[in-house]
Order: structure tokens, then sequence, then C-alpha cells
């Protein structure tokens, strides 16, 4: 294996310098103070919002919260990969949408058995993610632009198979396991969505693939000269995004029991602000699942602590509109400060 | 030399600058020159890397500030020191650089007009009166018998074409600057200075003389042109005149005319040349590419086992039929000028070079470049260190660990999980066996030296062994210390059985790290030096065989 130890023989007194910081989390020089930011912002919010209102820090609001996100929490979580990969997939908003669509109608309109409708629902996810990946790294195109586009494309695919209707009455069956069922008083979505967060964090923590998406993300060339498999690195990455935006499509359904044009794409900036929010807090710079996790949660209880206390439906929009701008300028801030210059600005490149 | 201008009657200099110095840490790059240009006059600047070139354009480009006590006057009127950063224009100097600086994307009447535009519209929001521009656009390429489409677009232009169009532009930006003096003055005023940075450089050999003739056209029409080069054949055809830096300090003022080939490498290099000349010029390319090819040098070092790298027909980029071997063991330097081919070679044989074409046999096994690729070429055995470490070598944003492990990633994974703790603890002991200052595994690689970075880039490398290792500028943007002690690893290195292929511009380096060295030239290996290997035999043979320039063989 390595010739290294050979090359050169270190004095005694460098082998004393060694750090000795080791861990799960080693592999970032001690930021605690940012890791810290989200946590304690998350805090402070329940504490404000269980002084300002009785009915915030109940278990039925917290049931309802952790009960009704799963969706969105998905959603965020198929972000990751592509962001890593230094790709932006815009279309993970509708292609949820229109697998919620593609269930509803088969299953009502077609009358097709629902776990039927589910797994084609999935096979629409890895089809649409299938195609972001061809296209992009075929033709070499930008995937903002693109997952733009064919994210438009499944929007009006969404309004022809729906009529434009919204329709209901898709089978209990699975509304039953993914939202009736419940284990502590939270429903079964909320442990899906967790047990999803986990396998991301695996991945993207403790696999070579996920490491070296980091350095197809970061630094595109130097992943190309280290002979990485760049272009099935970034495929995979777009394919797994549509396959995940696929289960947030079936939690949808299984959440609703029906499906109404629009529904996806509204869950797109939520998602892209956890992924950023998530990019401050348990390995600071990075897109991370439990990060991102943590920042779904936050938004939520943010929400909901807003509408308890009477604000309207719009509070929604403008909240998560205004952690997505704050988590984007405090992660600017945040790597200027440790890299001392853009060196972040790469999820952005394309190339 | 001459204090003010000799033959141009009523002129005032062009160019006076006096004692121009800057010193770089405790270096001194440049050692207070003096400098002149008569209105008119093609000037060559020559000079080894390293001799103070760069510094001096960069410091009249405004980039650098130079230490106090210069002066430096253009036209006539005093420049300030240092020159206000993006107004050079404004004091009548202007540059073309070997990127030329042009939009790409862009048609070429918009590269030509870019900031100033024709006629009223000054306003951001005045229409631009495109027919018109295009138009002006024309009246100034027949002023310089140049030409050019403008509605073409830049990128579909042919390199030289490109090349025109940026010193067309730089041209015009000095006739502005003149018409404005005049009228300001009231009076005849005197003209700028174009300075032009290496811009033959990429262009082929045939297409030359059009720069030739537009450049000799800015010229007659009165303006100075700076020519700063190493292609010694453009020097004969241009400039009147060389002023020759070696070390910072100007060594030679010659008029090129009354100058030998000879005695201008004998100048740049500090060594005579004659001799290299001679032999350079009847050691024919083909008697370089049949030694190469039987691997003579590879019988004489070991019994029947031939070379460990045979490269054949190397061509991409600059490269139109490189041959070389390298043995087991060898380090091999590869010197050759800015265009001759020598910085397109590390890629073309790492298969990351598009384009490419050739074969490269490494231990046996044919490889076939136009179907090679960074992976291919590394489960072949090669590594690649580029010189672009920040773009092309290293992940700045993840930390010395990642980058080090990231070839090795498979041998750490237990149980379907990466074996973090472990990966932690191979990178701290890597740290401190390469002496990565600190040796901690989990620092930021951006947040070290560039010495230390190299030093990861080399662990990276390392990790997993190739067979042979391909550098590109190693020392780059390394201190000097850290220089020597890459020295003595890549030379521990190869007697552990590795073949190293040295790419560099720095010819000390080379002298003091390889067994051989070849020259490349115009795309392909014209010379061999081996030992007595010092840097002026390498930079005497460089110049000469970059002065023979071959006509092309197709």
């Amino acid at each position: 294996m390595a010739v290294a130890p050979k090359l050169s023989t270190p004095t005694a007194t460098q082998r004393t310098r060694v750090s000795h910081r080791r861990g799960l989390l080693a592999g970032r020089s001690g930021n605690i103070l940012e890791s810290a930011m989200l946590p304690v912002a998350f805090v402070l919010l329940i504490i404000a919002f269980t002084i300002a209102t009785p009915s915030f820090f109940t278990a039925a609001n917290f049931s309802s919260v952790l009960g009704s996100q799963a969706v969105l929490f998905v959603l965020a979580l198929a972000l990751l990969i592509p962001l890593t990969n230094g790709d932006i997939d815009l279309s993970v908003g509708s292609l949820s949408g229109l697998v919620s669509m593609v269930v509803a109608v088969l299953n009502t309109k077609a009358g097709v058995n629902i776990w039927l409708c589910c797994l084609i629902g999935l096979g629409v996810g890895l089809v649409g993610g299938a195609i972001n990946a061809f296209l992009i790294i075929r033709f070499n195109a930008n995937s903002f632009i693109l997952t733009l586009a064919t994210g438009t494309v499944f929007v009006g695919l969404i309004e022809w198979i729906s009529g434009e209707q919204t329709i209901t009455g898709v089978s209990s069956d699975l509304v039953q396991i993914v939202f009736y069922n419940d284990l502590f008083g939270i429903p079964w979505e909320f442990y899906i969505g967790i047990i999803i967060m986990l396998i991301v964090w695996y991945v993207l923590t403790f696999t070579p693939f996920g490491q070296r998406a980091l350095f197809v993300g970061q630094s595109r060339q130097v992943a190309r000269l280290s002979g990485f498999p760049v272009a099935r690195a970034r495929a995979y990455g777009f394919i797994i995004a549509g396959f995940m935006a696929a289960i947030s499509g079936l939690l949808f359904v299984g959440t609703q029991a029906s499906a109404s044009p629009g529904d996806g794409n509204i869950l797109l900036l939520p998602a892209y602000a956890a992924a950023f929010l998530g990019l401050t807090t348990i390995q600071p710079g990075r897109f991370n699942a439990i990060g991102t996790g943590i920042a779904v949660y936050f938004l939520a209880f943010g929400v909901s602590g807003f509408q308890l206390l009477g604000a309207q439906i719009y509070i929604q929009q403008i909240f998560y509109g205004v952690i997505l701008a704050i988590a984007i300028l405090l992660s600017r801030v945040l790597s200027k400060r440790r890299y001392g210059g853009g060196t972040d600005e790469s999820f952005i490149e394309t190339e | 030399m001459d204090p003010v201008g000799g033959d141009a009657g009523t002129s005032v200099p062009a160019l006076q600058a006096r004692h121009l110095a800057k010193r770089f840490g405790g270096q001194l790059a440049l050692a207070g020159v003096d400098l002149t240009i008569e209105q008119g006059e093609v000037l060559a600047l020559l000079g080894e890397n390293g001799s103070g070139k760069s510094t001096l354009v960069k410091i009249l480009s405004g980039f650098h500030v130079p230490e106090p006590g210069g002066s430096l006057r253009v036209a006539g009127h005093e420049v300030p020191l240092p020159v206000p950063h993006d107004h050079y224009r404004d004091y009548g100097l202007s540059f073309v650089y070997q990127d030329l600086g042009l939009g790409i994307g862009l048609s070429v009447v918009e590269n030509l007009f870019v900031g100033r535009r024709v006629g009223r519209a000054r306003g951001i929001l005045t229409p631009i009166g495109w027919s018109r521009e295009r138009r002006a656009a024309q009246q100034v390429f027949d002023r310089y018998h140049v030409d050019l489409d403008p509605r073409a677009t830049v990128g579909d232009l042919r390199p030289t074409a490109q090349a025109l169009l940026a010193i067309v532009r730089a041209a015009e930006d000095l006739r502005m600057f003149r018409e404005r003096t005049t009228a300001e003055a009231g009076a005849e005023a005197a003209h700028g200075v174009l300075v032009l940075d290496e811009p033959t450089v990429f262009l082929p050999e045939d297409e030359k003389v059009f720069l030739f003739d537009l450049v000799r056209q800015v010229a007659s029409g009165g303006t100075a042109v700076l020519f700063v080069s190493h292609d010694l054949p453009a020097i004969r055809e241009l400039a009147d005149r060389a002023v020759i830096l070696r070390d910072g300090a100007v060594i030679g003022d010659v008029t090129v005319a009354e100058t030998s080939d000879e005695r201008l490498v004998e100048l740049i290099s500090g060594h005579l040349a004659s001799a290299t000349i001679e032999r350079a010029a009847s050691r024919a390319v083909e008697t370089v590419r049949e030694a190469a090819t039987e691997g003579v040098d590879a019988a004489a070092r070991g019994p029947g086992a031939g070379p460990l790298l045979e490269a054949t027909g190397v061509a991409g980029g600059q490269l139109r039929d490189a041959v070389f071997t390298v043995d087991a063991g060898e380090i091999v330097g590869i010197a050759g000028l800015l265009g001759s081919g020598a910085e397109d070679l590390p890629y073309a044989l790492f298969g990351a070079l598009a384009g490419a074409t050739g074969t490269v046999r490494v231990a046996g096994a044919v490889h076939d470049l136009a179907r090679f690729s960074p992976r291919a070429a590394r489960r072949a055995g090669l590594a690649l260190v580029p010189a672009d470490r920040k773009q092309q070598g290293i992940a700045p944003a993840l930390t010395v660990g990642e980058n080090m492990l990231s070839l090795v990633l498979g041998q750490y994974v237990r149980w379907g999980f990466l074996d973090r703790r472990a990966l932690r603890r191979t990178a701290d002991e890597r740290a401190l066996a390469f002496g990565v200052r600190p040796p901690d595994g989990g620092a930021l690689v951006s947040s070290l030296s560039g010495g230390n970075q190299q030093r990861v880039v080399l662990a990276r490398w390392l990790e997993d062994p190739p067979q042979v290792l391909v550098l590109h500028e190693p020392t780059q943007g390394v201190d000097v210390g850290t220089r020597a002690e890459l020295g003595g690893m890549l030379r521990q290195l190869a007697a552990t059985g590795i073949a190293i292929i040295w790419v560099s511009t720095d010819f000390d380096e080379l002298a003091d790290v390889a067994q051989r060295v070849l020259i490349c030239s115009d795309g392909v290996i014209a010379d061999q030096i081996t030992p007595p290997i010092t840097r002026d035999r390498i930079t005497s043979a460089v110049y000469a065989a970059g002065a023979r320039t071959p006509g092309r063989e197709g």
C-alpha cells in the first residue's frame, strides 16, 4: 500500500503535535459555534411560542407538526445528493406532485390496486430522474435550467392527467399505513422520514460514493482528474432524487387521500430552505441529512407557532422565503470566514 | 541606454521608465530597471522565466506596486506610480496578453467597442446604433488592413483572427488616447505604448505573418510596441531593438539585426550557446524519434527490460508528434517554452486533454490516447499532479484527510460503513510522514500554504502508488524549503522504481532533479540533454530549438 511512511521520518517533537481530536464528526476543525446556531435558534423559537401561546407546547400540536411534514422532509432530503454533487434539481417538487397525481388518477379513475399504483408511482419518479440525468449529463446542460424545464413539463402532465381537477377518494389502505397508524402518538410517516434521513446520512457520510460526491461538487476537475466516475455519480444523484421525490409524492397521497394540481411545486422552496439551513449545522458547510431534518422541523414549528398566534396562511410563504434568504446569507458569511473567499459557489457552477 | 529619443526629431520617447524595482519578500525580482522606447519603435523584451519580464509588464499595467524611487513617463507625460488600477488606458498604455481578453461568445463589433460606444450613445440606456457600430468597426479594420467580419462571433474565429482583433482593439485605445491628448494640448501629442505579452505563442507558424503585418502597421503609425516574447524568429521579424533581462536587471540592449541568435541566447541564458545550437541543428527530430522508439536508453539501463513508459506520436493542443520513453526509476524532465507543447504533454498522457491522439505504452500495455480518460490512465498506473493546484489538484473546501485518502476509500469500508476513525488516523499519520504542517488530517486544505497543499497532493497519489508519476510545475507557488524537500521525496520515490515525468519551466529545478531532460519545441521532442545537466544548458537548448523552428512537416 502506502509508500508514504518511508519517505520522511518525523521528529519526536512533530509527533507530539498531532491533534487527537477524532471521532464521528471529525473532519472539520471545531466550529461548534456555527453548528449550534440552528439548534439554539430552534430552542429559542420553541420557548418564545410556548410563552406566546398556551396551545403551542402541547402533545396535540407536536403530534400534528411532526406528523404533517414528512412530504417536505423527504423532498428536502431528495435534494441533498444532487446538491452535494454540485447540481441543482428544481424538478423534484413537480415530480413529487406528478407521482401523487398518477397514483390518485390510476387508483380512483382506473381502479388500479393502490399498491400497484405506488409501484408505478415509484417508477414514474425513477424515469423522471433518469430523464434529467440523461439530458444533463449527455448534453452537458446546466442542471438549474434543465430541471426548470423538465419540472415545467411535469406540471403540464399533472394538469393533463388530472383534467385540472383535484382527485379525491384514494384508497384508504395507503392512508391507513402512512397517516392513521401511529407510534407514540405520531403518524408513521414521521418515522418513514427519519428512516430515509438516516439512509441519506449513511450514504453521504459513510460510503465512498458520498465522499466522492463531495469532490464532484466542490472541485469537479479534481474529481475528474482523480479518475472518479463524475458523470455516473451525477446521474445517480438525479435518479435518486427522482426516486425520493416519488416517495414524498406517495406520502402526500397517503396523508391527503387526494391529489390536486399545484401541490408539489409549493414545497420546492421550503425544501431548498431546509437544505440550505441544514448546511449550517451538524457538518457546517456541507449539505447533510440530519441538519436538513432539524431545519425542516424548525420551519414547521415556526409556521405552526405563527398560525396558532392567529397569523394568516400567507405567513407560511413569508417565513419560508425569509428563512431561505437567511440560510443562504449565513452560509455565505460562514464560508467566507472559513475559506477567505467564494470557493463554495461551486454548487451553482455548471460546466 | 540612450536617454532621449535619437532619430524621431521633434518627438519625446513614447515610454521612459527610470529605476523600476520590485521586491517580493526578500527577493529582488526587478532591480531598478531603466527602459526607453521611441515612438514607432518595436522593442523586444527578452529573458528567461523569472528574469523579471512579467514583473516589469505587471508594473506597467498597475498590477504590481513598484518600490518607491522609480518614475514612468508615457508619451511625455508623467504617470503616477503605482499605475492607477484599470486606468492605464488613460495614460497611453495598452496591453494584449496571451489570453487576449476577448468575450468569446460575443461578436467582433461588441468586443471591439466594449465600454466605448460609437457616436452619441453614451448613457447606459441610450439605444446603441448597431448598424452604425458595424460600419465604424469596418472602418477601423480597413484602417489597419485587417480582414475581419464585425458580425462574426469571436469564438468562431481562428486564433490568429482573435489575436488580430485584440491587437486592433488595443491599438484603437491608443489612437483614442492620442486624439484626446492632442485635443487637450492643442498640439500634436505623442504616441502611447502597446505592450504585447507573448501574443504569438499559440498561433500556427504560417499565420504569424498576419500578426507581424498588423504590428508593423501599428508601429508605422507612431505607436511604440513593447514585444515580450521567447520566440526568436518572431523577434527577428518584428523588433528593431532587444532588451534582455536576467535576474531582474538589464544585461543587454542590442540592435536585433546586428545580433546573432547565438549571441541572443547567450545573453538570455548567460551561457555560451553556439555549441548547443550546432548540436541541436544537427540532431534531427528523426534521430531522436529513432532513439526513443528503439529504446536505446532502456537497453543501456537494464538487461532485457524495456522502458516502463513509451509514448508515440502524441498530439493535441500544441503537441504535434511527441515521441519519448521513460524507464522505471528514472526522473525525466521536460522543458519547453510556452506554446512548445510541453504544457500539454501531462494532460495528453493522462487522457485529460480533449482531442489528444497517439499511443502510450505503460508496462507493456498499449493505450490509445484518443480513447484514454483519467479513469483509464489511473488504472494503467499513471498519476498526474497538475499545475493548477486549486482547480485541478486538490479540493480546497475539503479536509486534508478527505483529499489524501479519496483514491483508496474502498480499503476503509468495514461492514458497509466507511471507517472514519481509521481514515482519520491514517490521514494524521500521512500528514506527519509527508511533513504537512499542521500535521492534522482534519484541517481544511484551504487553510494550508501552497507547499503544504502540494505535499497533500503528492501524498494523495502515493497512497495508491502509480507506476508513472507525471508532474506539471510541481513547485509552482511552493516555498523554497518545501521545494528542496519535494525534490528529495521524489528522488526517493524514483528509487523505488516509479518513473517520473517532470514538466517544468523552472530549469534550475529540472537541472537539479532530472536524470535526463527532453526539450520540447514546436510540438515535438526536439532534443535531449544528458548529464551534466545545468540550467544554462537547458535554457540554451530550449531557445536553440525554438530558433531553428523547422518548417512544419504536415
